[in-house]
């Protein structure tokens, strides 16, 4: 296989970023630890499967947990300037 | 050809400069494009870094701004070659207008990021070491150290500002 | 897949379902419930089911945002 160090660099990065992501406490650190391990998930879903739609997906699957974490930090914006 | 050990911290370091400098010559610094954005920022802040750093990172969480685009256009050049990274491109565009975004900086970063990778392709690079490389850079500005890298960026947005 | 893959995306999951279950404050759950699903993901397309993933992908942001939603604090739309 070609891409296996690429695939190695791809999983541990997303496992460190996903042990940062739990580990940390507060909301509005966590979230660019989770978008770190995003980065990491999209990149691994392509060089999983080599197939054109495998692009779409990756591309879904970012947009998709961007948004997530956009709504999650707006919500708790919102919610602390009510307080 | 180069080995892959050798190629990885490359590709990293050229898709570092390639999406910050999308990014601030897209002025993501200035201000938060949404709330969260903003409160992102203010956080890091309040942790020791630099409020124009702590902005930028909380924009690229909430929007895919041009570090989204050279991820996706890596892997749209590793499956189909240049016309993947334009495709990638479209995708991103489409991803930046769900999230409430002008979308410049990301199809930017996308277009010229497919031109770079498929470039390097010819040279003898692999693209599956973009790939690798665009996730252990933005590693480095989100993943390691924020108040670090928000004082990082603070600076390069100086230089420009 | 690799091994190495099934055991970092199953300790993703794992990861994901305890600190899921352990934290206390509604958005941290939501966040680790997202970790899980990113572990959950590769799995999906290393199946072949794009398709489903796909779907997956679209239909997992859309229910955080209802979640949020529905408790009445979802006031920038986003």
């Amino acid at each position: 296989m070609a891409a296996l160090i690429a695939l190695y660099v791809c999983g541990l990065i997303a496992l460190f970023a996903a042990i940062r992501t739990v580990v940390e406490p507060e909301p509005y650190r966590k979230l660019p630890y989770l978008n770190v391990m995003n980065f990491a998930i999209a990149g691994l879903i392509v060089l999983i499967l080599a197939h054109p739609l495998s692009i779409l997906a990756a591309a879904a699957y970012f947009v998709g947990s961007t948004l997530e974490a956009n709504a999650i930090a707006s919500t708790r914006a919102a919610v602390m300037e009510n307080d | 050809m180069l080995a892959d050990f050798i190629q990885i911290p490359i590709a990293a370091a050229l898709c570092w400069i390639l999406f910050v400098a999308v990014d601030i010559v897209f002025r993501l610094p200035e201000k938060g494009g949404v709330k969260g954005a903003t409160a992102i920022g203010r956080k890091i802040e309040e942790d020791g870094g630099a409020l124009a750093g702590g902005t930028m990172m909380g924009n690229i969480v909430s929007s895919p701004d041009a570090s989204a685009g050279t991820l996706l256009a890596a892997c749209g050049v590793y499956v189909a070659g240049l016309p993947g990274g334009l495709a990638a491109a479209v995708l991103v565009f489409i991803g930046n207008r769900i999230c409430h975004d002008p979308g410049s900086a990301g199809t930017t970063g996308a277009v010229l990021a497919s031109v770079m990778i498929s470039g390097f392709v010819v040279l003898g690079f692999a693209p599956e070491n973009f790939i690798a490389g665009m996730v252990i850079a933005i590693l480095t500005i989100q993943g390691l150290s924020h108040p670090h890298a928000s004082r990082l960026l603070a600076r390069i947005w100086g230089w420009r500002h | 897949m690799i091994e190495f893959l099934q055991v970092v995306l199953a300790g993703i999951v794992i990861l994901g379902a305890v600190a899921t279950a352990w934290s206390r404050d509604p958005f941290n759950k939501l966040i680790c419930l997202s970790v899980l699903v990113g572990g959950v993901f590769p799995f999906i397309v290393a199946g072949g089911y794009l398709d489903v993933a796909i779907a997956v992908a679209l239909i997992t942001p859309i229910t955080t945002i209802f979640v949020l939603a529905i408790t009445g604090r979802n006031s920038d739309g986003a």
